[in-house]
């Protein structure tokens, strides 16, 4: 891709057919119910990792013909931006298949990941997606950076600024995203860690937030990510774009976020996986993602661990590990909260579905982003742990477990147990797990174990 | 004149199954053959979006099922509000309720599906859409002379637009005229009987609020 080509999908975002949103929402939604019947797309409650390889580059060609009839709605000018499918194709043939994130002995190396591939995923763990205290923001960051299988850092999300409320687009917004990036790389410090990559701040809405958490020393580098969103379903404005220009003026990592709703646009399971890849490819093409991360919500529970949620990140990673070469990052978005079982009964069954389908982890965002500080380091070493566990497991084999794991939570999602805040499951001064956070963690990997996983890494310690 | 059932289910499902093309048609029949569009309104159309939500709130429909619906019953209604006004009969608008997503905040999937609910149910909705000042607001709330004013906030960084939002109509002395009610994913209950507005946690509650607030028993 060539930055110019910010240039072209500026003058289309001026030049493309004029439609109101609303009109582009209905004739979405009917698009995209016709696709999944033409391709004949279905969902199976008892597959919920279906090994249809057929099915997943149908699933891929609906995603396709979707972006390229419908392209990006840009907001700011209610036009849409379209592209041709040779263009459409070419660009996700150049697409990276591999990035470095971060610096010196702490960068690693994200790659595409195939179908049911044995290559590691790398983690990514953080406040992502839950809200923290000022108070308890740096300890929960650095609960997640000092946990050795969890390789970048998400700085997540802290909405007041000296206990002022931050408001979007106001100086205390980019004194808060200052802070918050700040803080984030204090922590990797902290935690031994100095050159890990940290994937953006989530605290400002606007691209002089973004920009303002940058700082070679003090804040984020090139070689940190930014995210760079979409609204749901395919839609983009200026204030992005302008980040995908800061993002080439840096030489900086630009992350794709999309959050597609289950029960959105996309309707039931099939459909959303249909706009999902769309999504992705939106990614692709406008923003020219280095990596691009699936934070598939739930309409109603706002999570993605329940069963149409598992198999919507089935096929969607499928459609797009098979198809394209890009990066897939999955993002784990949970119902319960820390101090509960059933918060790692969800994260087992995102890690294992995410794991054999070709994503990368990032997690976890817990209780549905709804209960300030109820995040810690401890989910994300068990997303990382049954992600290992996961390597070399066939989907049939994941289909499997998956309902058996969804045992441990199911029952909740109507009621989810939203757990504690850090300080009731962390020792707040040693920032270690307590004994009884411990205890449940060791209690479903031996649970796990049972099922027939085969952890990489030793079971409960004598000790405890 | 009662409506048959031959005429009634099938424009009560289609409805249902929001289809905007057959609504055209069959009202347009319906009105042509002499049936009370008011009739038409309160017992075909009113409960079929009632089922619509009812379906919705319990999972079984998502939102493409409920915007269809809401697209029929808005193509179904343009010709039974003109056949109202050319019989002299009144509208049976239930209220005016002004909804917008606040100052700073992009996110509008749930105030939309609020907007489809209260829709549905009778009520003249004035949708200012996403990022919506606190003017704004205060400005359509007496040009339209509503009701009740709905401001949702999904971020936890937009809370205080909304609050601030409040705030304006106690400076300018606005509260007592109107009922206002918040809702999104980052209010809480606590939060705002803290600013002695209304709330609810979902669509179908936000239309019994609204009801309520206008004076009409919910159902």
């Amino acid at each position: 891709m060539q930055s110019n080509w910010l240039i072209e999908i500026m003058k289309r975002a001026q030049s493309g057919p004029y439609i109101k949103e609303k009109d582009f929402e209905l004739a979405l939604i009917k698009r995209i119910r016709k696709l999944v019947k033409e391709y004949g797309i279905k969902y199976d409650a008892n597959t919920l990792v279906p090994s249809d390889d057929d099915m997943a580059d149908r699933v891929f060609q609906a995603g396709l013909d979707l972006f390229v009839e419908f392209g990006a709605y840009c907001q700011s000018t209610e036009r849409q931006i379209l592209f041709s499918r040779d263009e459409v194709l070419d660009m996700l043939a150049m697409a990276p298949s591999a990035v470095t994130l971060g610096t010196g002995k702490d960068a690693v190396v994200m790659r595409h990941r195939g179908v049911e591939d044995t290559t590691p995923a790398t983690v990514h763990s953080g406040p992502t997606g839950t809200p923290a205290s000022e108070k308890y923001h740096p300890k929960i960051l650095l609960s997640c950076a000092q946990e050795p299988l969890v390789d970048c850092l998400g700085a997540g999300s802290v909405a007041t600024y000296l206990g002022e409320n931050i408001i979007p687009g106001t100086p205390l917004e980019l004194l808060g995203a200052r802070r918050d990036a700040s803080v984030a790389r204090e922590v990797v410090r902290m935690a031994g860690r100095p050159g890990m990559h940290i994937n953006d701040v989530a605290v400002p809405l606007t691209c002089a937030g973004k920009m303002a958490a940058c700082d070679p020393d003090a804040g984020l580098r090139p070689s940190d990510g930014i995210l760079v969103s979409q609204m749901v379903e395919l839609k983009t404005d200026f204030d992005q774009l302008s980040r995908v220009a800061h993002l080439y003026n840096i030489g900086g990592i630009t992350v794709d976020l999309m959050t597609p709703l289950l029960g959105g646009l996309g309707g039931r399971a099939e459909g959303t996986a249909v706009v999902s890849v769309a999504d992705h490819i939106l990614g692709v093409v406008l923003y020219d993602a280095d990596y691009h991360m699936f934070s598939l919500t739930h309409l109603n529970y706002v999570n993605n661990t329940d069963p149409l949620g598992i198999w919507t990140q089935a096929m969607v990673g499928q459609a797009l590990s098979r198809n394209t070469p890009i990066i897939l990052l999955n993002d784990i978005y949970t119902l319960s909260g820390p101090g509960t079982t059933e918060l790692l009964y969800e994260c087992a069954a995102g890690a294992m579905v995410g794991t054999v389908c070709g994503f990368n982890m990032q997690g976890a965002g817990t209780t549905g982003g709804f209960e300030r500080d109820h995040t810690t380091g401890l989910e994300a070493r068990f997303i990382a742990e049954v992600s290992r566990a996961s390597l070399g497991l066939s989907r049939a084999e994941a289909s499997e477990l998956i309902p058996q794991i969804m045992k441990g939570y199911i029952h909740t999602l109507s009621n989810p147990n939203r757990g504690r805040p850090f300080p009731e499951v962390y020792d707040a001064e040693t920032i270690q797990p307590t004994a009884e956070w411990l205890n449940m963690y060791y209690t479903v990997k031996e649970d796990l174990s049972k099922l027939g996983l085969k952890f990489q890494y030793a079971p409960r310690p004598i000790s405890s | 004149m009662t409506i048959p059932e031959f005429v009634a289910k099938p424009l009560y499902e289609c409805f249902i199954e929001g289809d905007a093309d057959l609504a055209d048609t069959l009202t347009r029949e319906a009105l042509q053959a002499g049936y009370d569009p008011l009739e038409i309104i309160n017992t075909i159309m009113i409960s079929a979006l009632t089922e619509v939500g009812r379906l919705f709130q319990s999972g079984e429909f998502f939102l493409p099922e409920l915007l269809m619906a809401g697209e029929a019953a808005s193509v179904a209604s343009k010709h039974l509000e003109a056949a109202i006004a050319a019989s002299g009969q009144a509208s049976q608008k239930l209220g005016t309720v002004v909804l917008g997503t606040v100052e700073g905040d992009v996110h509008e999937i749930g105030k939309n599906i609020v907007a489809t609910m209260l829709r549905a149910h009778g009520f003249e909705v004035i949708d200012l859409g996403r990022n919506v000042s606190p003017s704004a607001f205060v400005d359509a709330a007496r040009e339209r002379n509503a009701n009740v004013i709905g401001l949702s906030s999904l971020m936890t960084t937009t809370r205080p637009a909304a609050q601030h939002t409040i705030q304006l109509f106690d400076e300018l002395g606005l509260r007592d005229q109107y009922s206002l009610i918040v809702g999104g994913g980052s209010v809480t209950a606590d939060w705002a009987a803290e600013l002695n507005v209304g709330y609810s946690s979902d669509a179908a509650g936000a239309v019994e609020l609204c009801k309520r607030l206008v004076g009409i028993n919910p159902s």
